[in-house]
């Protein structure tokens, strides 16, 4: 450098210390706010459920109900487990009726002609038959019961519950179709392809054969990605059979086809 | 208070380091006002007494006067090189207004390099206070983010998830943003108020090296 050199003030030391007072001075009023500021009240909340609010009247349901999923079905009226009211002592002047003693009122007789040996059997009679008619009704209600179980929901008879149904073909169809909505992929217009699926007696895949062939290859792979997918969750053929199915494997869906 | 005392440790790191941030931004920016108000109002004192004055001579004595001019120091060092040509041509000040070429050139060459030296002095320390306003923020939501975890810990442990129990949590880990914004506002604001000032010094400095060329070369054509 050529040039005299200027007398220059360059030092940052007073903009520190004016930077650090000025912090410090805020920092300071900040916490004299805060100490002056009332502290906040925390109230207790109270929350109140809109939606399930009891109704006025049970009958009319609740809001939030939905049909038949939220709450079975009530049970059908129990017949009455109450005893039978007992007949009022005949009165003065009343007719006793032998025979149908529980209907008819007593006429024609005197209350002081029965004796308390007989009005103990009536008694006893009543009971045994007011006792008959409540198992009756019981029968009743259970053979109701066992009706409504046997209407093909709880599965076949002797089933254990971790085989297929006897429709095994629709239920591989179905967990095909399933798997091929995930996996479909197509590059010409109609693509149509066979595919011959044997399951082995434990629910596994053993072979999958082309019996023809669509000439589309991405949707030949979809295709075999899809049953790939869909074997992982096979259940047992019913009785442990081995199970062969022809499938025809279209862009619409999957038919089944008898081999 | 009670919030920053209450703070976790990390968050309270966070919270240091921002402070850091701001002290030193607000230093420079301090700084940067005083350095750059006073470049431009000693350049506009120069300038007046540059154009007023009818020698080099007589200005390059009174130049410590704006000292904090770059006008000042660019002619100091155009007035510097242009005596150094003279003298090393052993002839008089007079006589080097006549002086080839090559003598124009240096002085060219030096008021380039004042120039660029002039501009590192005035950028210098704008880079803190750009960082500062990019990365505060980021650093502030940072340490919220961590508090926030620590205060959704603390309401898993105790069960409890009532406004009592959520809302202090909360409040403490937003502190730290609500810094991180507090430091990075002024600093981008100066950054970009220093940005233009720099930007308008820069014009005159060229200004400047132009008028100072010509002169020589007007004297030069003269004689």
């Amino acid at each position: 450098m050529s040039a005299r050199p200027l007398k220059r003030d360059t030092g940052m030391g007073v903009s520190f210390i004016f930077s650090t007072v000025i912090h410090l001075t805020v920092f300071l009023l900040l916490a004299l706010y805060g100490s002056h500021s009332k502290p906040l009240k925390v109230t207790e909340t109270y929350y109140v459920d809109v939606v399930n609010l009891p109704v006025a009247s049970p009958r009319s349901g609740s809001p939030s109900q939905k049909g038949n999923d939220s709450e079975p079905a009530p049970p059908p009226p129990k017949a009455s487990e109450a005893p039978m009211a007992l007949p009022a002592k005949p009165k003065a002047g009343a007719k006793v009726q032998i025979t149908k003693p529980q209907t008819t009122p007593l006429k024609g007789k005197e209350p002081a002609a029965e004796s308390a040996t007989e009005f103990a059997e009536r008694m006893a009679k009543l009971e045994r038959q007011t006792e008959a008619r409540q198992q009756e009704a019981r029968m009743a209600s259970l053979q109701e019961k066992n009706r409504n179980l046997g209407s093909g929901r709880a599965g076949m008879p002797g089933a254990s519950g971790k085989e297929a149904g006897s429709d095994y073909m629709a239920y591989v169809q179905s967990r095909l179709k399933d798997a091929f909505q995930k996996t479909i992929s197509h590059s010409s217009q109609k693509p149509e392809m066979t595919v011959r699926l044997f399951i082995d007696t434990e629910g596994k895949l053993a072979r999958k054969k082309i019996d023809r062939s669509s000439g589309d290859r991405t949707f030949e792979i979809s295709v075999l990605r899809a049953i790939d997918v869909a074997s992982e969750h096979f259940t047992p053929p019913p009785g442990h059979k081995f199970f062969e199915g022809v499938f025809v494997f279209r862009r619409e869906g999957i038919l089944p086809n008898k081999p | 208070m009670a919030l920053l005392l209450g703070a976790g440790i990390i968050v309270k790191l966070v919270l240091i380091l921002l402070l850091i941030f701001s002290v030193v931004s607000w230093a420079i920016i301090l700084f940067k006002f005083f350095q750059i108000y006073r470049a431009n109002s000693e350049s506009d004192r120069f300038m007046d007494f540059f154009w007023k004055s009818k020698r080099f001579d007589a200005i390059a004595s009174q130049v410590d006067r704006f000292a904090n001019s770059p006008l000042t120091v660019l002619f100091n060092e155009g007035y510097g090189e242009l005596k150094k040509v003279v003298e090393g041509d052993g002839t008089s000040e007079k006589s080097a207004m006549s002086t080839d070429l090559g003598g124009i050139e240096n002085v060219s060459r030096s008021l380039r390099r004042a120039t660029n030296s002039e501009i590192t002095r005035l950028e210098k320390y704008l880079t803190f206070l750009a960082t500062t306003g990019s990365t505060s923020p980021f650093i502030g939501l940072f340490g919220t983010v961590w508090g926030i975890m620590t205060a959704f810990e603390g309401i898993g442990k105790t069960g409890s998830a009532s406004l009592a129990v959520v809302a202090p949590g909360i409040a403490e880990a937003l502190i730290a943003t609500a810094i991180g914004l507090v430091a990075a506002i002024p600093a981008v604001m100066a950054y970009n108020h220093f940005q233009h000032k720099i930007r308008v010094l820069i014009n005159e400095m060229d200004s400047f090296s132009t008028e100072f060329l010509n002169i020589v070369q007007r004297n030069i054509a003269g004689k």
